[in-house]
């Protein structure tokens, strides 16, 4: 089985890192081969940005997301550009606050506003990251937990798991 | 900085980081570079590495300067290697060009990204792939290899210093964005080996070998054996070219790596090389109806995960058609012989590349009784599954 997840928001908003602990947090042991990839602008911040991520139970071979089983949109731009692109039966998660959306099944995260409640608005990249560990198959909290702490510095790794636990929970609720 | 997971078994690297890896475990312990997108992740962790494995690295002023550090590098008893892109790749070639008549056994990578000049830092390309073999003047043999996955970043770039060292020349590993920047989950290996040939092959000048205590005279002019120039000798000066080039020549059978896929009963083949391999070995699947498993069970996943209702997977059947891959992980120097025998019983060749149409045409001269049909594309991004799948069904006429 092959799994497409495609994260599209903009440069800055930490798209293609939340693509790659979820890549790496995948890719342990040796039940999945992961292939994560990544396309953005040369602005370091503010241009168009995707990220996708492949999981299969068998080798990869085109290592690029076509339509996609899972889309995350950051923002309105990356929302509107990719989200034809998706299976009928695509699981599509969107940040909230900063898009709209007529879709029914598109679940809500408002990502940026927790991020900013806490403080700490870099951290709407794991918001996102918890709510989708919660409804991805086959990935549990440990696992992504572990690839977060990681990944920082000890001195920022706190706000970071902080936002991880509360994306996580927000949509433990919603799935109630 | 990314390090990849330690947990033991597996890391999940992205492709530049491979090449820093494998170039560590093959015995570099030289870097001079200069930062370019998409190969910047390179020249970042080489700053860091070096200096921990007891190499040396050098940030330098430009490319120039840095291929000239790197053969002056090796002269001085170190493997080295430098990393970049495009347009470093083109400042480069002055000195790849003296690397390879001063026989410097040393490995550039080019990261290649969308041309000409400036062009598309962010984006891929294959752009590139006649300048690794022509870039510099004069004449002159090069190697070069294509990878199209994280675990082959990490094993050509050994190679690439194994055949360096064997052939006593520059070579070029030839990757493009999609494979350098990548994450995929590899096996790297511990350690460092010194890859030192049993046997170099065929030099054309052997001056004192390194590391012998001799004295040695490295010279770009034509040059005998003892490093005294011979360029106003037309007999020895063509005596030193012929060796020059036969060296790498005589030896193409031995430095080619071909791979094949269903190539079994099909009559169609496509050929790729790096990245566009991948998708190539998809659309074959999709071709064969192997795909179709595949595409129903990921369907079924989803369904059973989420409890949604999902609409049957609508596929084609095309398991009647015959078509296979080869994948070339040498195109230079050109595998004529190999890619012969192993088109013996194919009819058609299909050729898709990240480029105008450039590696075909040579395809076309050594494949004179086949159909080779140019599958070109331009604008950074890689061909589709569907995309290949379209041009076999074209090509093989049939009817969708």
């Amino acid at each position: 089985m092959r799994l497409d997840i495609r994260f599209s928001g903009a440069g800055g908003q930490g798209v293609i890192l939340a693509s790659v602990l979820l890549a790496k947090a995948y890719g342990l042991g040796e039940d999945y081969n992961i292939s994560q990839t990544q396309s953005y602008g040369p602005e370091a911040r503010g241009g168009a940005c995707k990220a996708e991520v492949v999981i299969s139970d068998e080798n990869i071979d085109y290592p690029k997301v076509d339509t996609a089983d899972v889309f995350i949109a950051f923002n309105q731009m990356g929302y509107e550009k990719y989200r034809k692109q998706i299976k009928k039966t695509a699981i599509v998660l969107v940040n909230s606050t900063l898009v709209e959306t007529d879709d029914d099944s598109a679940y809500q995260i408002p990502a940026t506003e927790m991020a900013e409640d806490m403080g700490k608005p870099f951290v709407v990249n794991m918001v996102m990251l918890g709510a989708l560990t919660k409804i991805l198959p086959k990935i549990y909290y440990p696992t992504v937990e572990a690839e977060i702490q990681e990944n920082f510095s000890a001195s920022i790794a706190g706000a970071n798991l902080e936002a991880y636990s509360k994306g996580y929970e927000y949509m433990a609720e919603r799935l109630e | 900085m990314d390090k990849g997971s330690t947990k033991p078994g597996y890391v999940v690297l992205q492709g530049n980081e491979a090449c820093v890896k494998a170039a560590i475990y093959a015995g570099c312990r030289f870097f001079a570079g200069y930062p370019i997108t998409p190969s910047t992740e390179i020249i970042e962790m080489m700053a860091e590495e070096m200096p921990i494995c007891g190499g040396a690295f050098i940030q330098m002023e430009d490319e120039i300067a840095s291929s000239c550090a790197i053969v002056g590098a090796r002269w001085g008893g170190r493997k080295a290697m430098t990393a970049t892109s495009g347009p470093g790749f083109t400042l480069m070639q002055e000195a790849i060009g003296f690397a390879a008549v001063t026989e410097t056994p040393v490995v550039i990578v080019n990261v290649q990204r969308g041309g000409p000049a400036t062009g598309q830092p962010t984006l891929s390309s294959q752009q590139d792939i006649y300048q690794a073999r022509y870039g510099s003047h004069g004449d002159y043999e090069m190697i070069a290899l294509a990878p199209s996955t994280v675990q082959e970043m990490y094993d050509f770039t050994v190679r690439a210093f194994e055949l360096a060292e064997k052939y006593r020349t520059p070579v070029v590993l030839l990757a493009d964005e999609v494979v350098g920047h990548m994450r995929e989950k590899i096996i790297i290996k511990k350690g460092t080996v010194d890859v030192r040939p049993e046997k170099i092959a065929g030099i054309a000048s052997p001056s004192a070998d390194f590391f012998t205590g001799e004295n040695v005279l490295v010279e770009g002019q034509l040059h005998d054996e003892r490093g005294r120039r011979i360029g106003h000798l037309p007999d020895k000066s063509g005596e030193f070219l012929m060796k020059l080039n036969n060296k790498i020549r005589k030896n193409v059978d031995a430095i080619a790596d071909l791979k094949t896929y269903f190539l079994e009963d099909s009559d169609t083949a496509i050929v790729a090389y790096g990245s566009v391999e991948r998708p190539a070995m998809d659309a074959v699947r999709l071709a064969r109806g192997i795909k179709d498993d595949m595409v129903n069970t990921t369907v079924k996943f989803v369904k059973n995960v989420f409890k949604k209702g999902v609409p049957a997977a609508i596929h084609t059947d095309y398991s009647h058609l015959k078509v296979g891959v080869i994948k070339i992980n040498t195109p230079w120097p050109f595998p004529k012989n190999e890619l012969t025998r192993l088109t013996r019983d194919v009819k058609l060749v299909i050729v898709p590349e990240m480029n105008i149409g450039k590696y075909y045409k040579e395809i076309e001269r050594a494949l004179p009784d086949k159909k080779v049909v140019s599958m070109p594309k331009c604008g950074g991004n890689l061909h589709t599954p569907k995309e290949i799948l379209d041009t076999i069904l074209k090509e093989m006429g049939v009817n969708e």
